[in-house]
């Protein structure tokens, strides 16, 4: 493009430029501090309407008062000065959206912070908007397949479904959500990565195994990093859950994770402290189960009428040494339709991905998962709970009975089964296969040592031969009687092989 | 508790006054009122409240213009005309001032209202129409 081609342009952009002139409704900046602007004047404005200082920074009137307004900055309050002009819009804060913001990485306003330039939009979704109605739903049926052999089996997640990772620090709680988006590809799913005052370094590892895994395709990450301000922390998954809205609108299936929620209560509490509304538990404000209700709520499965598509929601708390009774975790839990429950000594004993089975449930999962992973993982959590019961009690006796020594040793080869490594999320089919030779008992006589590389090479044999199974379980989900018979020959098979 | 607001304080010195003959010892009252309850910081903002309940019963509105240049005599009287339209016919008082980095045109400010007519604010909204993202 040459420079006169540049000036056409532009003078062809000027001509088409009108500049209205409007009334607009203004306010002065009284006071500023620590990301918050107390405003006089702006008499009409509405509760979470967008305000606009004269640098061009955004802001949005949360407390309404007689006579003043306070405001969150949602941007650098230091350009900021008292006596500044502030302008409402008579809008609520609205985010860019458009399919071109796949694969970028937005701050919580939705401007791209990855370098790669500006993002095409279309059209602005408001941050806050209500959650689809009841009419306008369908109940979870269809499954969200993350990869990891525990969750698919025994904790599964439905598409629409609000799914809680809960845990202590360095429990694999971001490794359990970025190998559900890892195991995405070729699912028919958007994901939506909301990370919340996060280190950026850490947000830099998680864009970059995702791109390594070619996962950014079908992924947004917004972040609110950790230098950032309170009021950035506070919208951020609100700004997340409006851009899947905007893929749910176009009726495809999303998941979106939000890592974590802890930090968002805090960042709330930072903002109402400093707008002076009263304290009440833990130093939170009143609303906060508001907060993150109203949040949740807004993942939801709609039926065809309402043009389909589905938001599943996977939020993440972290708790402080495993109690889940604090006043943030209760409320999650309640408002989820279930929790993956991390320990840290599960994860130090060497069980990873290291989910408590015992305290974990998923409320609406099981009507998602497939047939034949019902069928395969129906016993597993009775085993489990029974291993456990029973590995407490045989540290003291010797003497066991055969049935016994039979839930343990099965107990302990489901132990090592159910364990995985990072960044490697299983196909579906592969974890039947897996489950279906535990179930079956067709592992007793593998030892436990060894039962991570017959996993893997019984997968990779049975891929190769049982492809009668594979082709129903990938077509009709489950299997029938000619797919068992040939499933079972592979396993048989596989074992003479191995030693 | 509902926290009293410097316009509730505004109001009240307003309908005392009313009623108070001794002016000088009304006002020595009020200021006493203020230093006991600690509120003599927000002096400032409890006078403009009371000016502008003052302008409200008195049928005034303050219009406060800036311009580039001096404005005539015609630019006035039809500030003047189009403001009282929109008030209601209220006695407008204009307040000038120059400002030269409006570069043209002028700004009028009332009721906490702005209708900005300025070459600046022209250019600034070409700037965000012509580096909009789409």
């Amino acid at each position: 493009m040459n420079s006169n081609h540049i000036v056409e342009n532009l003078k062809r952009e000027i001509e088409n430029f009108t500049a209205e002139t409007k009334i607009e409704k203004v306010g002065k900046v009284l006071q500023i501090f620590d990301g918050i602007a107390k405003v006089s004047g702006l008499s009409e404005i509405k509760s979470s309407e967008m305000v606009i200082f004269p640098s061009g920074v955004t802001g949005v009137a949360l407390n309404l008062e007689d006579d003043s307004v306070g405001v969150i900055i949602l941007d650098d309050f230091s350009k900021i000065k008292e006596g500044d002009e502030v302008a409402s819009t008579g809008k609520i804060l609205e985010v860019p959206v458009s399919n071109e913001i796949l694969g970028r990485v937005v701050n919580a306003i939705g401007k791209p912070i990855d370098g790669k330039g500006a993002i095409k939009t279309e059209k602005s979704y408001p941050i806050e908007k209500v959650a689809p109605g009841v009419v306008t739903r369908l109940s979870v049926s269809e499954p969200v397949a993350t990869g990891i052999k525990v969750i698919d089996a025994i904790i599964p997640v439905g598409r629409g479904q609000r799914e809680l990772i809960i845990g202590d620090r360095q429990t694999g709680k971001t490794a359990l959500a970025i190998d559900s988006i890892l195991n995405q590809k070729g699912q028919k799913m958007i994901c939506v990565y909301v990370s919340i005052g996060q280190k950026d370094s850490k947000l830099r590892k998680i864009q970059t195994r995702l791109e390594e895994g070619g996962a950014m395709e079908y992924t947004v990450i917004v972040s609110a990093g950790a230098s950032e301000a309170a009021a950035m922390s506070y919208i951020a998954p609100y700004t997340g859950v409006s851009i899947a809205e905007y893929f749910m609108d176009q009726g495809k299936d999303v998941l979106i994770i939000y890592d974590d929620l802890s930090k968002h209560a805090v960042a709330y509490r930072e903002i109402s402290l400093l707008l002076r509304r009263p304290p009440g538990r833990e130093a939170y404000p009143g609303d906060v189960f508001y907060l993150h209700s109203r949040l949740l709520e807004r993942a939801c499965r709609r039926n065809e009428k309402y043009g389909g598509g589905s938001i599943t929601a996977m939020p993440i708390i972290e708790t402080q040494a495993g109690d889940i009774s604090a006043y943030i975790p209760t409320n999650v839990i309640s408002i989820t339709d279930g929790q993956i429950f991390l320990e840290t000594d599960l994860f130090y004993k060497g069980i990873r991905p290291a989910v408590n089975v015992g305290s974990s449930v998923s409320r609406v999962g099981s009507s998602a998962q497939i047939k034949a992973m019902k069928k395969v993982a129906g016993t597993l959590k009775l085993d489990l709970a029974q291993f456990r019961e029973l590995e407490a009690f045989s540290q003291f006796g010797s003497d066991l009975d055969e049935a016994t020594k039979r839930t343990l040793e099965r107990g302990k080869r489901a132990v090592e089964v159910l364990k995985q490594l990072q960044y490697s999320p299983i196909k579906t089919e592969n974890q039947v296969v897996t489950l279906y030779a535990l179930t079956k008992g067709l592992m007793d006589d593998v030892s436990v040592e060894k039962i991570k590389e017959f996993e893997q090479g019984l997968t990779e044999y049975a891929e190769r031969n049982a492809k009668v199974f594979y082709k129903q379980i990938v077509e009709k989900k489950m299997w029938d009687d000619k797919g068992e018979e040939e499933l079972k020959k592979v396993i048989e098979d596989f074992k003479k092989n191995f030693s | 508790m509902t926290a009293i607001s410097n316009n509730n304080i505004a109001e009240a010195i307003y309908l005392a006054a009313k009623d108070s003959k001794e002016e000088v010892q009304f006002f020595k009252k009020v200021i006493h009122f203020l230093v006991r309850k600690r509120l003599l910081s927000k002096s400032k903002e409890i006078l403009l409240h009371l000016n502008k309940i003052i302008n409200d019963v008195e049928g005034r509105i303050m219009v406060k213009v800036s311009s580039q240049r001096k404005l005539n005599e015609n630019s006035k009287k039809e500030i003047i005309q189009v403001l009282s339209r929109r008030y209601g016919g209220k006695n407008i008082i204009l307040e000038e001032k120059l400002d030269e980095k409006l570069l043209g045109g002028y700004k009028i400010e009332a009721n906490w209202e702005v209708i900005d007519l300025t070459i600046k604010n022209k250019l600034g909204k070409l700037q965000e129409y012509l580096t909009r993202a789409s």
